[in-house]
């Protein structure tokens, strides 16, 4: 059955497009810094001035190179993304399924947790968090994490349930095997589609949080991030520099949300087997009925 | 089927009480917190920051969190719109949060609106048109504009609207200090509202499309629907009678949750557009650590959320009969 | 005149050589009676036939007595032991054609006896034979003719005229049907039953149990020159005591026995052929029957213990100590440890609520160790329910429940894994009970891997492989790594029998195991579950609602109507005389009479 999904995963070119770009920034996102001309810290250069061929994006008002430091802001968004998304897509899954499957009380306590934490509106903490305590950005992506495993953890808990029901599981249950060895053998394997739809939602929740977050000043000033770099360059909206300093952090940072948009968005057609497409001339003889 | 008839206590009532009871938490939880805290929580929450207070103006607020009056009085005052003082801006707590509430509520349920009603017809014809050009293309467009974040939109379109081509005002809500009757003032509003309304709506429109979409697919798969094109229904009402009302559901829940979020949904966009909406209030308090606010702003963000939220659920079953007759 | 034989041994043979034939046999036949000696070949049957007309060879060595009306039959005295011969006792051999001389005419052989013991002239010896073969079905028109033109059947009605010319006081019968068709065996019995009642002996040594259970009045099973079981005969298909004897019968093709054929796994014992070498009269080439398990290697002394153990369904360690005594049983005496069937488990007064729903009013089930009990009503009569309380799966509202003597419910409270290890289920639905996720040497290690059974990865596969071995499926190393969308639905639940049965457990439940399967696979499967069931002794709770299906397999079966047990028995008794009026009616609609009465016959009262 997976291999039908790959199948027809490969097939569905949102997938591909989706999932090549995310490649490409990938890639770019991690061998970014080598290719860096600069330091990104390095405020020496002339600022404000145009392309050429020694800065191809120019220099900031800072004095630092853009090309260098649009390199490093992708990656930390990247990173972001990836860290908050992982550590979600974990926490959900093993509350999901224990949840679900030990029920009683475990169940209730986790689910009203979940309940409660669904209740916090994200960014708000986050504001609140960054402005406050002004901790690390890969803290803050753990706390993102621990604020949107909920979504998962219902997702998954809703399909242990229905799995709980099947008969290889009551099989299994029959021949003494236990609940770690079940959750593990039996119903983790089932539910593979939520995990990665799940994960790319929640991986791009968190780069456009990282990217909300940035734009509005939060993280430290050192970092370089994507949001950061198009909350500076709109303030100098009457020079002649939108086009290098403004437009490219704005398409980088939406290709990339795109690319998993892509990605998150064809994961569910494919995998929500209620969504076939039928073909064209069923659907035109149905309407002409 | 019990042999004695009993009237049924209301389930609405059960909601109602639930609501209550959860609030009632949340406010207290919102007294109770800053007293709660160790140390001095007033020092402690403006060091670090580049804001300080005059000695007079600490000594104020440490006596505002440290005043043992009782949740009583801390609720009585909370009713009655005593919410403290703001250093930062110089006005009560009070008056802030109400000047700033009806620009958000202003944007945010427009563009909601706007948002799901589009959507939802669009996704409906889209659905139904499954198969053709027009509605992959739609879809494709769609799916597109999902993957553009809000700061992007947002940007670009102050960029071009605003910035450069002059053609929408770059802040505010209005144009402040302005004469004029009450028609003028309401060109004048929108003229501010378009460029965050547009933000939002194109940030919020693809979702909802897709959304129904999808639903409706599922939807238009079941056999109620041969059933009704059987019976010679004409296919419009077919499409939004017996289809539509189906999908109606997670749009439903979506409109619900984007706006139990309100705040913090269009806070983002607010501040690109500087827009005066509790967004950007909660954001500059943040920044000047401006307690009494934050406060006041979260503790009505909770609120709202619980409301909405608890209301939704009758929302359900008013929608879904199933759901209504399930107990 | 009766017949008595005490403490019988034979051996032959002699020193380290020797085969002990017979051993311990002691019977008494009555004036009158009919002794049924069921044994298959090396049981030692012959022998004792044999050994009561003094027929043994030179090198067999008898103890006991064999007593005639109390006198002991005087072996070495051959003058009077010849005196003795056809006329007070005479035998019919096995192999009909074989004893009979092929170049004398029959009328001359059936004759013989007569001029030999003086009792008539030639002339009226040949008419009295005449006589006898006429009454034999065989026309005067062959008398005249010689043993080879004669087919089988009618070569031992011939021995058979020619063993009772003399209307001898003892009749010892060896297999006199195995070569006759049903109405010829109708004629033997009436000679036996016409003979009985003028106050004859009969010995009836046969392996066809059916016909036995016809003519005698005792029944001893014979195994390995010993008695197993000596019990009444009518109670021979009804409620055998000795696994050996139960065995026997589930084996048999009665009309009676409604099941498919069993069998019975393992050999009794193998022949061999070889040559000792050391001088003296062993150094020849002789054959002789070897018992496997025999302590000594050339299979010259019995094994020690219980003879039928290594192939009984239900032995255990005790089986295999010391001589085993014969006991009394009920009406019965049995040679068996366990004093006969042990019970594998039983399900006393069992309820189960669903809601407000009753599943099972209280019910009572038994099941005997290596038999096969069906469950068998419509859906909801609460069989699902039922089989699945005694599988531990469910527990009951009310009850006891007790699994090879222990509680169910304290057994499962303090270690449920352990029990789980011995109970293998199979479900209705193969594709469904096992993960699509697993392959197949996942699916069937599964147990293995829950019990940590195996330390080693090479042990557990070689068992998977002898699991799938079992079941008729491939055992190469591609097969072990298919997935189940790619098998078809009876390959998928022979995987799901095997996945039962790696942890050799003692009972399989299957809960309608070919509901889901094409007809000819169907077939296929039933006979593996019952080869299986053989081959292990596993005792099975077989649940199903169609019960043509429940006939060919069941030993006993039990048919459930809206959560009652409304009746149980032997499967050929409850089919073919139920006396439950809710049984009857699924009988015959099992058989395509679907009654115009439904609605009045609907509502049942419990219990009948």
């Amino acid at each position: 059955m997976h291999v039908k999904i790959l199948r027809d995963l490969r097939r569905n070119r949102w997938f591909l497009t989706g999932l090549s770009l995310i490649g490409f920034f990938f890639v770019l996102a991690m061998i970014g810094p080598s290719l860096a001309p600069f330091d990104p810290q390095d405020f020496s250069f002339n600022p404000l001035s145009p392309p050429a061929f020694k800065h191809l994006l120019g220099v900031n008002d800072g004095g630092q190179d853009i090309f260098s430091e649009l390199l490093y802001s992708l990656r930390n968004t990247v990173l972001f993304g990836l860290l908050s998304g992982s550590a979600a897509l974990v926490i959900g899954v093993l509350i999901g399924a224990f949840s679900g499957w030990l029920g009683g009380f475990p169940d209730a306590v986790f689910m009203r947790l979940a309940d409660i934490l669904l209740a916090i509106p994200a960014i708000m903490i986050l504001i609140i968090v960054a402005a406050v305590f002004r901790p690390s950005p890969s803290v803050l992506a753990l706390i993102l994490a621990f604020m949107t495993w909920p979504t998962i953890s219902k997702a998954i808990r809703a399909q242990t349930l229905g799995l709980k029901e099947s008969l290889h599981v009551k099989a299994a249950v029959q021949m003494g095997g236990g609940n770690w060895h079940i959750i593990r053998r039996h119903l983790l394997p089932e539910m593979f589609p939520l995990y990665l739809i799940g994960f790319a939602a929640k991986t791009r929740m968190a780069m456009f949080m990282e990217a909300s977050l940035a734009f509005l000043g939060l993280f430290d000033p050192g970092r370089k991030s994507l949001g950061m770099m198009i909350s500076y360059a709109l303030k100098y909206y009457y020079l002649d520099i939108w086009w290098n300093w403004l437009l490219p952090p704005i398409l980088c940072l939406s290709f990339v949300i795109m690319a998993i948009t892509f990605v998150a968005i064809s994961l569910e057609n494919v995998l929500d087997p209620r969504l076939k497409e039928g073909s064209l001339k069923e659907t035109v003889m149905e309407k002409t009925l | 089927m019990d042999a004695v008839p009993r009237k049924p206590k209301p389930r609405w009532l059960l909601g109602v009480v639930s609501f209550l009871a959860a609030a009632l938490v949340m406010i207290y939880l919102s007294y109770a917190l800053p007293r709660i805290l160790p140390g001095d929580f007033v020092t402690a929450a403006y060091a670090g920051s580049h804001v300080t207070l005059t000695a007079e103006q600490e000594a104020s607020l440490q006596s505002l969190y440290s005043q043992d009056t009782g949740f009583g009085s801390y609720l009585l005052r909370l009713v009655t719109l005593d919410w403290g003082y703001s250093h930062a801006f110089l006005a009560p707590v009070s008056e802030l949060f109400l000047g700033a509430l009806p620009w958000t509520l202003l944007l945010l349920g427009t563009a909601n609106l706007i948002a799901m009603s589009a959507g939802f017809v669009t996704g409906v014809e889209a659905a139904w048109r499954h198969g053709t050009r027009t509605e992959k293309g739609l879809i494709a467009g769609a799916t597109v504009l999902e993957g553009i974040p809000e700061i992007c939109t947002g940007v670009v379109l102050l960029f071009i609207f605003a910035l450069k081509l002059q053609w929408f005002p770059a802040a505010g809500a209005e144009t402040a200090y302005a004469e004029g009757g009450l028609f003028t003032r309401v060109i004048d509003v929108l003229h501010h509202l378009a460029l965050p309304l547009c933000t939002l709506i194109l940030a919020y429109l693809p979702g909802n499309f897709l959304l129904t979409r999808n639903s409706m697919m599922m939807v238009m798969k079941a056999p109620y629907m041969v059933t009704a094109r059987a019976k010679g229904v004409p296919p419009r009402r077919v499409r939004y009678v017996h289809a539509a009302r189906n999908a109606l559901l997670p749009v439903v829940t979506r409109f619900g949750l984007r706006l139990a979020f309100m705040i913090t949904g269009a806070l983002v966009v607010e501040r690109i557009n500087s827009y005066p909406g509790l967004g950007t209030l909660l954001f500059n308090a943040i920044q000047s650590r401006d307690l009494p606010v934050i406060q006041a702003v979260v503790l009505f963000s909770s609120l709202i959320v619980l409301a909405v939220i608890l209301s939704m659920e009758g929302l359900y079953r008013m929608i879904d009969p199933r759901i209504r007759h399930a107990r | 005149m009766s017949l008595e034989i005490r403490n019988l041994d034979v051996v032959y043979g002699n020193g380290g050589h020797s085969i002990q034939a017979l051993e311990n046999i002691d019977l008494t036949i009555d004036r009158g009676k009919c002794l049924a000696l069921i044994g298959e070949s090396g049981s030692g049957k012959t022998t004792f036939g044999k050994a009561c007309l003094g027929l043994l060879p030179e090198n067999a060595r008898i103890h006991g007595a064999i007593l005639l009306n109390g006198e002991r039959i005087p072996y070495e005295d051959k003058m009077s032991l010849q005196g003795i011969r056809w006329k007070k006792i005479a035998m019919v051999f096995q192999n009909g054609a074989a004893n009979l001389n092929p170049s004398h005419r029959i009328i001359d052989q059936v004759a013989e006896p007569l001029l030999v013991h003086g009792v008539e002239n030639s002339s009226d010896a040949r008419m009295r034979a005449a006589i006898a073969l006429e009454q034999m079905g065989i026309g005067s028109d062959a008398h005249g003719r010689y043993p080879h033109q004669f087919s089988g059947g009618q070569a031992q009605k011939i021995q058979l005229a020619m063993a009772m010319i003399l209307d001898p006081e003892i009749l010892i019968l060896d297999e006199p049907t195995s070569a006759l068709d049903a109405l010829s065996k109708g004629l033997v019995h009436r000679l036996i039953v016409e003979k009985k009642s003028r106050g004859k002996t009969i010995v009836l040594i046969t392996h066809d149990l059916e016909f036995a259970v016809g003519c005698a009045d005792t029944v001893a099973v014979l195994y390995l020159g010993q008695i197993m079981e000596k019990l009444p005969a009518e109670q021979v298909f009804s409620n055998p005591l000795h696994p050996y004897t139960l065995a026997l019968k589930r084996s048999y093709p009665a009309m009676n026995n409604a099941r498919d054929l069993g069998g019975i796994r393992g050999d009794a014992f193998y022949r061999t052929v070889h040559q000792h070498g050391r001088g003296k009269e062993t150094d020849y080439l002789h054959s002789h029957i070897q018992v496997p398990e025999s302590s000594h290697k050339d299979g010259h002394a019995p094994p020690v213990g219980c003879l039928f153990g290594q192939r009984c369904t239900q032995a255990v360690e005790r089986c295999k100590q010391g001589p085993i005594q014969i006991e009394s049983v009920e009406d019965h005496e049995v040679r068996c440890v366990r004093r006969g069937i042990a019970e594998r488990f039983v399900l006393n007064g069992v309820t189960k609520r669903y809601g407000s729903t009753r599943a099972l009013h209280p019910v009572t089930l038994n099941v005997k160790a290596g038999e096969i009990f069906s469950l068998v009503g419509e859906t909801g009569s609460g069989k699902t329910t039922l089989a699945m309380i005694a599988a531990g799966v469910l527990s009951p509202d009310a009850g006891t429940r007790y699994f090879e003597g222990r509680n169910m419910d304290q057994w499962i409270k303090k270690n449920y894994r352990s029990l789980a290890g011995r109970i293998g289920v199979i479900y209705q639905n193969p594709a469904e009970s096992v993960s699509h996720r697993f392959t197949v040497g996942e699916i069937i290690a599964e147990p293995l891997n829950i019990h940590r059974t195996f330390r080693e990865k090479k042990e557990k596969e070689r068992r998977v492989r002898e699991c799938l071995a079992d079941v008729h499926l491939s055992t190469d190393d591609h097969f072990l790594k298919r997935y189940p969308h790619e098998l078809n639905m009876g390959a998928l639940q022979r995987i799901c029998i095997a996945r039962a049965l790696v942890l050799d457990p003692s009972l399989l439940i299957a809960d309608e195991p070919t509901s889901s399967l094409d007809p000819s696979v169907q077939a296929k499967v039933l006979k593996l579950l019952l080869d299986l069931q053989i081959q292990r002794g596993l005792t099975m709770l077989f649940v199903s609602h169609d019960v043509g299906l429940v006939r060919k397999i069941s030993d006993r079966i039990g048919v459930m109507y809206q959560g009652r047990m409304v009746e149980t028995g032997p499967a050929s008794i409850v089919l073919q005389q139920p006396r439950h009026p809710y049984t009857r009616l699924l009988i015959r609609s099992a058989m395509g009479e679907f009654s115009k009465e439904i609605n009045s016959e609907e509502r049942f009262s419990s219990g009948h």
